[in-house]
């Protein structure tokens, strides 16, 4: 690509603006490549295994792309976003359990789930009722864990509590529902979790759980691709530039953090169906931590990075665990380390930005134009005897 | 004519220190206003009180006939207060048209922004902002390969883009080279035309060179208030500047 810096003509500079396509094509064509491929595995193999795997990794995508939108866009870092995953997963558990629990009855015949008999329950409690309906039981999971976001987001950031203090207390939230969970047993399952019900695996309902993926992509894509993600962008680079700009950089960390809760909630209502097992581990702060690695493998601020980091991550760990057992939870640690030190920008981020530099020029051009800026700045600050740059001067 | 700012006995404290004491100043309407005073007078502790960052203690601050007194600072920047930062402030990794753009004055609440597309008007308002300050040529490069000045400037537009009734500039000058702060005050003449500016400014050439009203501040009070010349030959200010050497 040519610049117009050094010939440029004698009148005004050309007006146009440079800026990504909503959807690029080499996007839309690798996006159709793998929806396509991961569609149509169901119907060239009879593995089961691996049918199951590729539905759960579709949900895990979703969870990581819903920590994308908050930490890679917005900058908030959360170690609880779990608490929304297993929110939604646990309702639909319940329902399906509720509904499982009235055709298989239990060794004493009574109609409830088995975990509550266990527990001397002899009825369902009435708070539980409207999970027999499936509409009821799918709006549940959704809006609570929506709301629950809407609750904690506004303690959060209303407060102005962001960074590092915001990681803790999300982490202090997902630990919460984590004890809340196996606590009160008789209504969760408690340690064991909610199992044994009728679960929803077979081609279409793969193709179902990748529809609402490529659909949560592409919601996204225009959400981050619009004016609110500009400002979203501008509130992570700058959080006291945008307030004092007009922006209630609350509000808009709040809309963020629900959009992303809801899209967490789907997810673990999704898994719960697909996967048939639910327990205190999905909702607890090591399923959110294993979220944010994911993100940072693939890329954070990337969005289909997520999704790659997912299927990197949690593939290499179906295929290898069970040589590496011992091993694995190290080598997932030490990868985040890699990845952390080495490429900040995970894999999408740093090929996208080494396919960028290459359009932009050589590495000779950038190395000079990085060397004009820190001379600049340099001479600057020295000759006036100020604080340095970034230094905040009263 | 009624002061479009006013402020009247403030009073702050930052961590048992007192910084500004009784402070009392009114800016006119579309006036060029300069503060002066040397390190730790309150200068910067002013514009963060104007704009909200910090609560007074005492007094109160009025604009526009609206007390604004402890007022969230993006309520307060609803009112028409624009303020740029000391070291600039901008957005690094959105491009510089980018930056303009998310500053427009403009409908700021979340669901009025989430369907909102740029419009011809706004874009042509960005494009002769950029070519205002003379960034027109960069406005696709991200704004951290800006070189300082240009930093400063960028800043200054995003102000102009939010087309505010009061302007608090402070230090808009620092670090910059003496072309380049030349150029800059030509910049802040050109925008004192349209709108109010409170200047906070160190340097003695920009301040003689755009300089009309100016008000000196010392240990968080009001020394002096009047024009360039009248000041400059106020004892009490020579006393307070001479030692460190700013005027020749």
């Amino acid at each position: 690509m040519v610049r117009d810096k050094a010939g440029k003509p004698a009148g005004k500079p050309r007006r146009s603006i440079r800026r990504a396509p909503l959807f690029p094509f080499w996007a839309v064509i690798g996006g159709a490549a793998l929806v396509a491929s991961i569609g149509a595995y169901p119907y060239y193999s009879t593995n089961i295994y691996v049918l199951t795997l590729l539905g759960k990794f579709l949900c895990y995508a979703i969870f990581a792309l819903s920590i994308d939108l908050i930490w890679g866009f917005t900058g908030i870092l959360s170690l609880g976003q779990a608490v929304y995953f297993g929110l939604g997963a646990y309702m639909v558990a319940l329902s399906l359990k509720l509904n499982y629990a009235l055709t298989h009855p239990t060794r004493f015949g009574n109609k409830i789930p088995d975990f509550m008999e266990w527990n001397s329950l002899t009825q369902v409690p009435g708070f539980m009722t409207p999970l027999y309906s499936t509409p009821l039981a799918i709006a549940a999971a959704l809006v609570v864990p929506t709301l629950l976001a809407l609750l904690f987001g506004a303690i959060t950031f209303k407060r102005h509590i962001y960074g590092v203090y915001c990681a803790v207390i999300t982490l202090a939230e997902s630990l919460i529902l984590q004890n809340f969970i196996i606590e009160y047993q008789a209504y969760t399952g408690g340690f064991n979790g909610i199992t044994d019900y009728s679960n929803y695996v077979g081609p279409s309902v793969l193709w179902f759980i990748l529809g609402v993926t490529v659909l949560f992509v592409i919601v996204a894509r225009v959400l981050t691709h619009s004016r609110v993600g500009t400002v979203l962008k501008s509130i992570r680079d700058n959080d006291l530039r945008a307030e004092f700009m007009g922006y209630n950089v609350a509000n808009y960390r709040i809309f963020v953090f629900c959009v992303s809760a809801f899209m967490a909630a789907a997810a673990g209502g999704m898994y719960a169906a697909w996967v048939g097992i639910i327990s205190f581990l999905n909702v607890g702060p090591i399923f959110s931590i294993e979220g944010v690695i994911w993100t940072a493998v693939g890329g954070r601020g990337t969005l289909i990075g997520p999704v790659i980091g997912t299927f990197l991550v949690k593939g290499a760990e179906a295929f290898l665990s069970d040589r590496l057992a011992d091993w694995w939870q190290i080598i997932v640690g030490a990868l985040f380390i890699l990845v952390v030190l080495v490429m900040r920008d995970g894999i999408v981020g740093t090929v996208m930005e080494w396919v960028q530099q290459r359009r932009r020029g050589s590495y000779r051009q950038i190395l000079a134009d990085a060397d004009r800026t820190a001379h600049d700045l340099q001479m600057d600050w020295r000759t006036e005897g100020a604080p340095r740059p970034g230094e905040e001067v009263r | 004519m009624a002061a479009l700012l006013e402020v009247t006995g403030l009073t702050t404290k930052v961590s048992g220190f007192t910084i500004l004491n009784g402070l009392d100043l009114s800016v006119d309407e579309h006036e060029l206003r300069v503060l002066l005073g040397p390190n730790g007078a309150g200068k910067t502790t002013l514009i963060a009180m104007i704009t909200g960052q910090f609560k007074p203690v005492s007094g109160t601050i009025r604009f526009a006939g609206q007390d604004i007194t402890g007022w969230a600072p993006d309520a307060i920047f609803q009112t028409g207060i624009s303020r740029k930062f000391q070291v600039p402030n901008m957005y690094e990794t959105l491009s510089v048209f980018d930056n303009v753009m998310v500053s427009l004055r403009g409908r700021r609440r979340v669901f009025a922004t989430l369907f909102q597309l740029l419009r011809a008007p706004e874009r042509d308002r960005i494009w002769d902002i950029l070519e205002f300050v003379g960034l027109a040529d960069k406005a696709n490069d991200p704004a951290d390969t800006l070189s300082h000045g240009e930093r400063q400037w960028l800043e200054l537009s995003m102000l102009i883009a939010s087309d505010p009734k009061l302007l608090l500039l402070d230090e808009p000058t620092t670090g910059m080279t003496e072309s380049d702060k030349h150029r800059t005050a030509e910049l802040i003449q050109e925008i004192a035309k349209s709108h109010t500016v409170l200047l906070v400014e160190h340097d003695m050439h920009i301040v003689r060179q755009i300089g009309k009203r100016i008000t000196v501040l010392h240990q968080g009070q009001r020394l002096a208030e009047g024009p360039l010349a009248e000041v400059m030959s106020n004892d009490l200010v020579r006393q307070v500047y001479l030692g460190k050497g700013k005027f020749q």
